[in-house]
């Protein structure tokens, strides 16, 4: 949507093709030259910085509303395979203290058993807490 | 370079980023387009209020359609409806009939502004989108929603007006 082509070439070839305004001729050239004249003052960079300006606020609403709902999304899927890790995290923690319980006291053995479980739990909530942060970083919108 | 429908569905997601370049590529044109359709009067107010529309309904455009073609319905139908809200108090508007006389009386105050605002608005919207923004028939068509021939008829008759008023401008 330029301004490039000439005025002229518009209505000249509208008048070439209209058979009405090849019957009666316009004033082409008078024509022309009044609408050169229809200037037009306006600062369009200023008028953008303005809309950005009143427009920011509903922006960061938007972005922090998908921004949510992507990390939703994410959550939700990272989620699905939960059930299972935990089944097969709760085989093996079984398995260990039965390992443990051949050679250890059993109160010993419930100890490492214990803290073996505590640390997955810690990896598992670093891993959902990390989850958000990435997504953030990710899509947060670029500075203007 | 993303294209203007892929910044439009980033746009649909908050992303200033997105705006900031739309904002660049079409504020000359826009700002152009509003301030000859209404004569320079309540241009910003109208140029906010187009870049709202596009962002809050930035969502539902159908990237099958080009952004150019919806932006400029939207500038157009808020130009309409300002029309409707506002009538032009600086520059008298006559009716399409109008007489020779008439044309006399307002001769002297015919400039090339008062020019393109004593078309109709429909004849307007062509002439200005038509030479002042380089654009086809077809995408006039588009913008405006109506069928070519349509686009064609309220051009001549745009042009014949326009020659109406330079004869009587020139007229001793």
């Amino acid at each position: 949507m330029s301004e490039s082509r000439a005025e002229r070439d518009a209505l000249v070839e509208h008048v070439e093709q209209c058979p009405d305004c090849q019957a009666d001729p316009p004033p082409v050239l008078e024509i022309t030259a009044l609408l050169r004249q229809a200037t037009v003052d306006v600062d369009a960079a200023k008028l953008s910085r303005r809309a950005l300006a009143r427009l920011r606020p509903e922006l960061a609403a938007d972005a922090a509303a998908a921004l949510r709902r992507r990390v939703a999304a994410v959550v939700l899927l990272s989620l699905l395979p939960l059930p299972a890790v935990l089944a097969y995290d709760a085989c093996w923690l079984r398995l260990a203290y039965g390992v443990a319980r051949a050679i250890l006291p059993a109160s010993v053995a419930a100890v490492v058993v214990l803290g073996q479980a505590a640390f997955l739990l810690f990896l598992f909530s670093a891993t959902y807490a990390a989850i958000p942060l990435l997504v953030a970083r990710r899509e947060l919108p670029r500075p203007t | 370079m993303a294209t203007d429908e892929q910044l439009v569905a980033r746009l649909a997601d908050g992303d200033q980023a997105a705006l900031a370049e739309l904002l660049c590529r079409y504020e000359r044109p826009l700002s152009h387009f509003l301030h000859r359709y209404l004569g320079g009067r309540d241009v910003e107010d109208l140029y906010q209020e187009t870049w709202l529309r596009v962002f809050r309904h930035a969502a539902r455009f159908d990237p099958g359609k080009r952004f150019s073609t919806w932006l400029f319905q939207i500038a157009i139908n808020l130009c309409r409806d300002w029309h409707r809200r506002v009538r032009p108090e600086s520059v008298p508007a006559l009716p399409e009939s109008c007489g020779a006389a008439d044309l006399d009386r307002t001769e002297a105050g015919i400039d090339a502004r008062r020019l393109l605002a004593l078309l109709p608005a429909p004849q307007r919207e062509v002439i200005i989108l038509r030479y002042f923004h380089d654009l086809t028939e077809d995408e006039v068509a588009a913008i405006l929603e109506c069928p070519k021939g349509t686009v064609k008829s309220r051009m001549h008759h745009g042009v014949a007006r326009l020659a109406e008023l330079v004869r009587t401008r020139a007229r001793p």
